[in-house]
């Protein structure tokens, strides 16, 4: 295996990007392709070759830490440059650089109409790089920093269209809860540093079960899943993914769904020998997944922009990567982001097609009908809501139920925890079929589309071709009572995950099918079979609708709770501190001055004997207070 | 060669050739420009000559001059200044240049002050000797009064005598502090001296100690300036030409926190115990005052004024922690803030160009037609928010991390200044280059190549530090060791904290009592062996 390898797949999109934001002037939009597309197939390759010389390995010598400098050596503390290759860092790089791929691809022709070709290149190259910057540390120090720098990324890309105050305002958002989270983090490396001395991976499993305490190691993994739940939207830190969706439809897609959104999930995966040492914070952990799934689905059934139903799915689907995580099912976990990013990534290009088609227009009530225009659309949407769904045979049906079924087995809170997932797959499947009814079937919206729906060409057709594969093939990797090659292929990071019993499987089964056909014939009942039922049923259930379109009310709180107050105080401190107290105190002691200045004009009598006497007593009296210092 | 005072000299004589009636500007800007650049050649062959794990002071140069009374001249540098040498030597260089491009009016002067300036900032971090660096501390302030009160904007007249009210408050104190801790030290020790060196390890009883400590910590709080001694900052950033505030801001404010860590806490390492809270809290109060300050400031030099305040705060906690990771990130935060404050001042100086006023809500949008600078900016603004990744996170998180093994929720409620950080920095950023256009002429603000040649070497710094802190931070263990060392054993801290043993002056075996008749050379030293034999 050559470790070599990961530098040059971490280096390239970098490279990329670099050399397109240093380019003098905006470059030939086919010079762009080359220096955007370019070094992310070639990364994708050379991260599949990288795949293929590691199964070719003993699965003890699959972890190599590749070293190149000592960035810091501080007090007793050393942290390297250096980069950890291992079955779970290759997973996310083939999950990365692969779905990277074909976004980029389709990224080509999707914003061939921007302005800002170079700079959206530019951003996601850097973007790819800090993510894979991320996935690949061998220390928490850069775990950090690359955890860090794709928030930049997201913050640059959710702000694309600068001139836009949403966007603008969103990228914002982002940002700053992403601080949040970063924060809780380097407050964990606090605790490792003081605690163990060291932020190497390695070292800091090595020596946790005897170096932390009880209370430093739930602090930490608590602090770490703060960090977490930030960066993967798990309430109560969710609030800004909904409004990244300002972002053009392809960052939407690699960024705040297949990719960054999930690295939460990574962080509780790689970190799991310390929260194996917490139980405490991994029910947190798992509980807050459930919440967080649950909720989220609901608020996805009363959106009408079709982004923010894809938004608040993706917040729901890692709800149940999370839950999984904290229950100790790291291999379905991981199993359901890379199933996710498959279909998540569909969903995006393939609603892109439409909203591309469209010119912009992203509502549902400027859609219904679009099927006869977009078939190919249509159809693979339609692969995309069967597999998040869980339709049996597709990817996700085959992730969430072992989710779903490791759930079963996992005790009491196991129990309680599985019904709230198998209850809020029922609902995805609802809001999901209602996404694809209102939007592809029906009659045409009052007043027609803006301009007539165009179909795609095949730089954004082709990727949305492979997911669409992917989608509903992919789940096969791994069967229940057949075969088990992504918890194989892990083995060596997570150890030997245990399966998930018979009954677990059977009743998941029963249970999942079961919910899911009443979702989606809810959903086909109320938006497909009569287009006036809408409008009819739209008294009901007024104050329900109105929280879930509030979205559980959690900005309103955070506005009137954090924000308002911390800026009347900061305010109140420039206006009356600043201005008024210090400022005052100061004028106040120059008027005394002033004052004394007038009385002393007095002693200014032009004597020479005068001023020598002053002078001497001067000198007098400042011997005297010395004289009383030193002796005491 | 006297190195260091050729370093310091050579602006100083710069600066008095200057002052020659009818220099021409051309002949000013070339002396000018060639003294700064030879003296920052040299610091740089200082730095790389350096020997990297040394405590104590090195290329030293000193000279005795009134031998009665100890005074001398007496200059050097260690893993510590040399990185403040170069700091100022860069900054100002860089400065003279952007000057050069934009004159003000009666140029001559203003580079005779700038170069006199750089002299005296230069003797201050390279002074071994007590009065040295109380005769650079002060002499430091007249080139500077002027640059505030004839080149500065509205205000002016009020900032300077503000500026010197608050720095005279400060220094008279230390005056009589310096005179008194010489005394006493003659006392114990039979020697007067003012070399800072000889002066570490000699044992003031608490009480000298803590108000020796006051005396100097006061002049330092006001330099730094930490809150609430700030009261001068806001009126002399707003007066100053922005060159001049960038190296107030990047420069000037780190004599205090230098102060500290040379003098305040080795000297006194009884009195820096009992202050350590005091200070530390008042940081931490100026870290989260300075960021909620700077994010409702209307201005964008007053906004980077106040994030300064904050970000000196930081620097204070971390010398104030006692502990070596803390020290050295404070000493690196040191260069940071220094790179990235100077930055940000001379960004907002190119903004200037082509807006009417300062007032950040009067402009917008200017991304769009100056994209490279929104480039440059995008990333000063990022480092001063300290992004994990930039060089300024390198600083505060090695600060943090040594100030929360000794006091957790100091470190805690810092990070609360970090957050607010990522607040007022985009705010700045957001408003002005983002969003519709409006109120100003981005043409006239786009990057020239006069622009590249300024930014660049900072933002390249900027870069070097972030991929590689070891290239600063590995020459300052050994003294930044030392320099705590006294202060940890006043502080009780486990022995496995402190790596350098403290060397008592005078040595154990020779010490006469307070009191004790003989003078310290009369006293048999054979005497102590002759009491150990029976």
């Amino acid at each position: 295996m050559e470790p070599a390898l990961a530098w040059i797949v971490l280096g390239l999109p970098l490279l990329g990007a670099a050399t397109l934001a240093a380019w003098p002037s905006e470059p030939p939009r086919s010079m762009t392709r080359v220096l955007g597309v370019g070094p992310m197939v070639v990364s994708f390759l050379l991260t599949a070759w990288l795949y293929v010389q590691m199964l070719g390995e003993n699965s003890d010598d699959r972890l190599v830490v590749s070293r190149v400098w000592e960035w810091i050596e501080i007090g007793d503390l050393s942290i390297d440059v250096a980069l950890q290759v291992d079955p779970l860092s290759v997973m996310m790089m083939l999950v990365v650089t692969g779905v990277g791929s074909l976004i980029f691809i389709y990224s080509t022709e999707y914003m061939e109409h921007d302005r800002d070709y170079r700079r959206f290149f530019a951003e996601m190259g850097f973007f790819v790089f800090s993510m894979l910057l991320l996935v690949l540390a061998a220390n928490f120090l850069f775990l950090i920093v690359g955890w860090a720098l794709v928030g930049l990324a997201s913050y640059l890309l959710i702000g694309f269209y600068y001139e836009k105050p949403p966007a603008v305002a969103a990228a914002k958002k982002a940002f700053i809860i992403n601080v949040i989270g970063d924060l809780a983090m380097v407050i964990a490396a606090f605790i490792l540093v003081v605690e163990l001395g060291t932020l190497n991976y390695l070292l800091v499993f090595e020596a946790a079960p005897d170096g932390l305490g009880r209370g430093a190691v739930e602090a930490v993994t608590i602090l770490l899943f703060v960090g977490a739940a930030a960066k993967s939207a798990q309430v109560p830190l969710h609030t800004w993914l909904p409004d990244a969706m300002e972002g053009p439809t392809p960052v939407s897609a690699l960024i705040h769904a297949a990719t960054m959104v999930t690295a939460g999930v990574y962080l509780i995966v790689r970190t799991h020998e310390l929260y194996e040492l917490a139980p405490y914070a991994s029910d947190l952990v798992a509980i807050t997944g459930a919440v967080t799934l649950f909720l989220a689905a609901t608020i996805a059934t009363v959106q009408v922009d079709v982004k923010r139903v894809l938004a608040w799915s993706t917040i729901s689907q890692i709800g149940y990567m999370i839950m999984a995580a904290g229950l100790g099912a790291y291999g379905a976990a991981m199993y359901h982001l890379m199933t996710h990013a498959f279909f998540k990534a569909l969903l995006f290009l393939s609603i892109g097609m439409v909203i591309h088609g469209l010119a912009g227009a992203q509502s549902l009530d400027r859609m219904g009908g679009l099927g006869r225009h977009l078939k190919f659309a249509y159809v693979a949407t339609a692969i995309g809501v069967l597999a998040i769904s869980g339709v049996p045979g597709t990817a996700g049906f085959f992730s969430k139920d072992e989710i779903l079924a490791s759930a079963w087995d996992a005790g009491d809170l196991g129990r309680v925890l599985w019904l709230v997932g198998a209850l809020a797959a029922g609902i995805t499947a609802f809001y999901m079929f209602r996404l694809l009814f209102r939007t592809f079937s029906g009659p045409e919206p009052e007043g027609g589309y803006g301009v007539h729906p165009q179909p795609s060409r095949w730089p954004m057709a082709a990727p949305v071709a492979v997911l669409a594969v992917l989608s509903l093939w992919g789940g096969w990797i791994q069967v229940p009572r057949g075969w088990t090659w992504i918890i194989d292929w892990l083995e060596p990071v997570i150890g030997r995950e245990s399966i998930p019993g018979q009954q677990a499987e059977l009743v998941t089964l029963a249970t999942s099918i079961a919910v899911v056909a009443i979702g989606a014939a809810a959903a086909w009942w109320i938006f497909a079979v009569d287009p006036a039922r809408p409008k009819r049923l739209a008294g009901r259930l007024v104050a329900t609708r109105r929280l879930l379109e509030d979205q559980f009310r959690f900005d309103h709180v955070y506005d009137r709770a954090v924000v308002g107050p911390t800026r009347d105080l900061a305010e109140y401190l420039y206006r009356r501190m600043e201005s008024g107290f210090v400022d005052g105190l100061v004028r106040g002691a120059i008027s005394l001055a002033r004052g004394s200045a007038m009385g002393l004009r007095a002693a200014q009598n032009g004597l020479v004997r005068t001023y020598v006497f002053v002078m001497i007593s001067g000198v007098v009296g400042l011997g005297a207070l010395l004289a009383w210092v030193v002796t005491r | 060669m006297p190195m260091v005072t050729a370093i310091i000299l050579l602006p100083l004589a710069a600066a008095l050739a200057l002052a020659i009636p009818d220099t021409s500007r051309m002949q000013a800007r070339i002396i000018a420009l060639l003294a700064a650049g030879l003296s920052f050649a040299m610091v740089v062959s200082l730095t790389v000559r350096l020997d990297r794990d040394a405590a104590g002071l090195q290329f030293v140069d000193q000279h005795s001059w009134v031998s009665d009374a100890a005074l001398q001249w007496a200059v050097g540098v260690d893993g510590i200044s040399i990185w403040l040498l170069l700091l100022t030597s860069g900054i100002v260089l860089l400065g003279l240049i952007a000057t050069a491009w934009r004159p003000p009016e009666r140029e001559v002067g203003f580079l005779a002050a700038m170069l006199a300036g750089e002299a005296g900032l230069l003797g201050l971090f390279a002074a071994a000797d007590l009065v040295v660096f109380y005769i650079f501390w002060e002499a430091m302030l007249v080139p500077f009064f002027f640059l505030i009160g004839m080149w500065g904007s509205e205000g002016r007249v009020f900032a300077t005598t503000k500026f010197i009210i608050y720095t005279m408050v400060g220094s008279l104190p230390m005056l009589v502090a310096i005179l008194a801790t010489a005394f006493i030290a003659q006392d114990t020790t039979g020697q007067l001296t003012f070399t800072i060196s000889e002066l570490r390890g000699v044992s003031f009883t608490e009480t000298q100690s803590t108000w020796l400590f006051a005396g100097f910590a006061l002049a330092f709080a006001i330099k730094v300036p930490v809150w609430p001694f700030h009261g001068w900052l806001p009126d002399a950033y707003r007066a100053a030409p922005l060159v001049v505030t960038a190296v107030l801001a990047a420069v000037m404010s780190k004599a205090g926190v230098y102060g500290l860590i040379r003098i305040g806490v080795p000297t006194f390492p009884d009195g820096a115990e009992n202050f350590a809270i005091i200070l530390s809290v008042l940081a931490l109060v100026g870290i989260i005052y300075g960021s909620l300050v700077a994010w409702r400031a209307p201005t964008m030099r007053m906004l980077v004024g106040y994030s300064s305040l904050a970000h000196l705060g930081f620097i204070v906690l971390g010398i104030m922690a006692f502990d070596i990771q803390a020290g050295q990130g404070a000493v690196l935060q040191m260069v940071n803030h220094g790179l990235v404050v100077a930055a940000a001042f001379l960004i907002i100086g190119l903004i200037n160009r082509g807006t009417a006023g300062d007032h950040i809500d009067r402009i917008g949008g200017i991304a769009a037609g100056a994209p490279r600078l929104a480039v440059v900016f995008l990333f000063v603004s990022m480092a001063a928010l300290a992004i994990p990744g930039s060089n300024a996170f390198v600083g505060e998180f090695f600060i943090l991390t040594g100030v929360f093994r000794h006091h957790v929720w100091i470190a805690v409620l810092a990070t609360i200044g970090v957050v607010l950080a990522a607040v007022y920095m985009l705010r700045l950023y957001q408003t002005a280059m983002n969003g519709p256009a409006f109120g100003a002429n981005s043409r006239a603000i786009e990057l020239r190549p006069v622009d590249y040649v300024v930014l660049s070497p900072l933002v390249g710094a900027m870069l070097v530090i972030a991929l590689w802190p070891a290239s600063i931070v590995g020459s300052t263990r050994a003294p930044v060791a030392q320099a705590v060392a006294p202060a940890q054993i006043a502080a009780e801290r486990p022995a496995d904290q402190i790596e350098r043993p403290v060397v008592p002056n005078p040595p154990p075996e020779a010490l006469p009592l307070p009191g004790d008749e003989p003078p310290i050379d009369e006293v048999p030293a054979p005497a102590v062996g002759e009491e150990a034999s029976p």
